[in-house]
């Protein structure tokens, strides 16, 4: 029974991208363009040379960042719709940092502005976590609106205060993280995400408070009367959901952007809650559907210009992804449909104990 | 000081106040539908971005808003049908799907617009739809051209609130409706069909939903463009919960969030030199603080966010 949930689990994602390329393949013919055309461009734009490859690397990392936000936030049973904002108040600290800060440089100014990513992260994402547990309010609406409050926040600091010359934008960062492949962007960041990855992993699945945390979120009630303090665990997996995702503009900024402008994070919370959702709320998984979203969106550009398909082709696809996914997982949830699946499996066990008996 | 603050600025405020609150009313009425089905709908944003796209593109093409706002009611339906199939039918998390149905509808609205007008184009104009003074009661001094000189869509959405108020307290089928989102097992026993309620209060949530995101590109601005909605599904969202779940406290909310975002308008005429986006979060602001300082606990259907699969005991 374990191994096939498992086997659920791995196959519903699965299947919904190949639904999803096949769906995205009728629009394009609708539009009437030719769809091996158009993939083969977007494959080749996501791995057609070493700068291509570690270009969907260096894609992938902000979306892995806010994809293990959601998902720890979910893990406890709670929405963090609010990962774009945490992500932006990252950046916008370590910027702030960056430009406050004299005396310190090389390594120990990047660690002190990373560290400030994570807390103003924390901090954005305690915010609907404390107005949770203490006024009961509707974490999806918090969440949200501090997204566009600290859009509009980065937005007057690029503008005004720390705006750099004619063009709306920051000065760059003064130390950068540093490159690990040579002749692509391909940074450390990508490392930090990955070593978070397997942290969360760990900590989810093999340690005490991992399945306290999960307890909570799978049955609030029950977890309340193993004594476990349901409250405390809220908040908690809000700040370090915050707090990932901040560390992920932080490193997005040293990074790749380097400096704060207009669309900076845009779009990375909600993609990070597809990703989470789509990867079966499994660390692991969140990384490999974080990798395969940087793969399209690598490949959109090359796909635009080889074949004339415009890049929301590949928007479309990602979308269709999460509503095929969710769908999919609930549909295997079903009663009837767990029914009929239990009916195959026994079915099977008894024709294999018949062939069994006449041996 | 003096100069600005005479009845013109507050006549223009509150005409202001109530064209704004217009799409946050009709959506929040909405979710209101769907939720009194139990049915939770966080998939407003979405809906109102496809409902702006589909209503933009048919007043661009035949010249009428009227016909734009009927395509954005079709075309919101069409999308949130989605939504049922899965929530209802198939049993998925409302939250989790209202999710999806926000990434992908902008998603698709977002493409039809680049392959109707192409990659690189220039901005698209359609017709506003235009105002239709009431006779008579327009003329009154002050309060007429505040209250009496709107869209047809706005007088309309307005009096959907003592509609509603009245179908969900005075009349059986309202009754009925409201019992799925309270106790579906009970609705059932008396013979109410709660799957087909709860399609038709999605098929209506989508509808007015898809309306509320046509009002922006046919009544407001005259154009389309990604992001376009800005979140006021998700205040809308926010107003039913602070409106306790009835139309006259949803009114209230919405005018309230059409009041916040008409003033940081104003202010924004006003004063130039005060940098806009401190301006701009005042609508998100005052929804966190309103939510904070009067928001509840616990209220609304007893049912709501619930699957309901009717072999289950």
């Amino acid at each position: 029974m374990k191994l096939k949930n498992t086997l659920i689990k791995i196959l519903v994602p699965i299947l919904s991208v190949i639904c999803s390329f096949l769906v995205g393949a009728i629009m394009i013919t609708f539009i009437g363009g030719n769809p091996a055309d158009a993939y083969k461009f977007l494959f080749r734009g996501a791995f057609g040379s070493t700068a291509n490859i570690g270009e969907t690397i260096v894609k992938s990392v902000p979306l892995i960042f806010t994809g293990l936000a959601a998902t720890f936030a979910y893990k406890c049973g709670v929405f963090n719709l609010g990962a774009e904002g945490q992500f932006t108040m990252g950046a916008v600290t370590s910027i702030w940092i960056s430009t406050v800060v004299t005396g310190i440089t090389g390594i120990p100014l990047l660690i002190l502005s990373l560290t400030g990513g994570i807390i103003a992260g924390g901090i954005w994402g305690a915010i609907p976590g404390i107005l949770k547990i203490t006024r009961g309010l509707n974490e999806i609406i918090v969440s949200i609106m501090l997204n566009y409050v600290a859009v509009l926040f980065m937005g007057y600091l690029y503008s005004s205060p720390l705006r750099e010359g004619s063009v709306p934008q920051t000065a760059a960062v003064a130390v950068k993280l540093g490159r690990i492949m040579n002749g692509t962007r391909v940074h450390a960041g990508i490392i930090i995400a990955l070593i978070i990855a397997v942290g969360i992993y760990y900590f989810l699945f093999f340690t005490a408070g991992g399945f306290k945390l999960r307890a909570v979120g799978l049955n609030q009630t029950a977890a309340r009367f193993n004594g476990y303090s349901v409250k405390k665990f809220i908040l908690l997996s809000f700040i370090i959901s915050g707090a990932i995702a901040g560390l992920g503009g932080s490193v997005e900024l040293h990074g790749t952007q380097f400096r704060l402008m207009s669309g900076f994070g845009a779009g990375y919370g909600f993609d990070g809650v597809a990703i989470a959702l789509i990867g079966q709320l499994n660390p692991i998984g969140t990384v490999l559907v974080a990798y395969l979203f940087a793969v399209l969106r690598a490949g959109a550009t090359t796909m635009q210009v080889g074949s004339g398909m415009p890049t929301s082709v590949v928007d479309i696809i990602q979308a269709l992804i999460i509503v095929f996914a969710v769908a999919g997982s609930a549909f295997t949830n079903l009663p009837k449909t767990r029914q009929f699946l239990s009916n195959m499996l026994s079915k099977q066990n008894r024709k294999e104990k018949e062939e069994w008996k006449q041996c | 000081m003096e100069a600005v603050l005479n009845v013109t600025f507050f006549q223009e405020l509150l005409l202001s106040t109530i064209r704004m609150a217009t799409p946050i009313l009709i959506v929040a009425l909405a979710e209101l539908y769907s939720e009194r089905a139990g049915q939770v709908n966080i998939g407003l944003d979405g809906i109102m971005a496809f409902g702006a796209l589909v209503g933009f593109l048919t007043s661009y093409i035949t010249g009428s808003p009227y016909l734009g706002i009927l395509a954005g009611a079709v075309g919101g339906l069409l999308i949130n049908m989605v939504y049922a199939f899965c929530t209802i039918t198939l049993g998925a998390e409302q939250i989790v799907y209202g999710m999806a149905i926000n990434i992908f509808a902008p998603a698709l609205a977002s493409f039809i617009y680049k392959i109707y007008f192409g990659i690189s184009s220039t901005l698209a104009q359609a017709t506003l739809m235009k105002v239709m003074p009431i006779p008579f009661l327009s003329k009154i001094p002050v309060l007429g051209p505040v209250l009496f000189n709107h869209t047809i869509i706005v007088y309309l959405t307005y009096l959907l609130v003592p509609f509603t108020y009245l179908f969900f307290t005075k009349t059986k089928p309202g009754l009925n409706y409201r019992a799925v989102g309270e106790y579906p097992k009970a609705a059932e026993s008396l013979g109410i069909n709660v799957v087909r309620q709860k399609y038709i209060a999605s098929m209506i949530c989508g509808a007015l939903a898809g309306i509320g995101g046509a009002y922006l590109t046919t009544c407001y601005i005259s154009t389309y463009s990604d992001g376009v909605v800005s979140g006021r599904g998700f205040i809308a969202l926010s107003a039913v919960i602070f409106g306790r779940w009835m139309p006259g406290g949803v009114l209230l909310a919405a005018l309230l969030f059409g009041f916040t975002d008409a003033l940081q308008l104003r202010f924004q005429v006003m004063s130039s030199a005060t940098p806009y986006q401190l301006l701009a979060m005042i609508p998100y602001l005052s929804t966190l603080f309103v939510l904070a300082f009067l928001g509840i606990k616990k209220a609304g259907p007893k049912a709501n966010g619930k699957p309901y699969f009717r072999e289950e005991r």
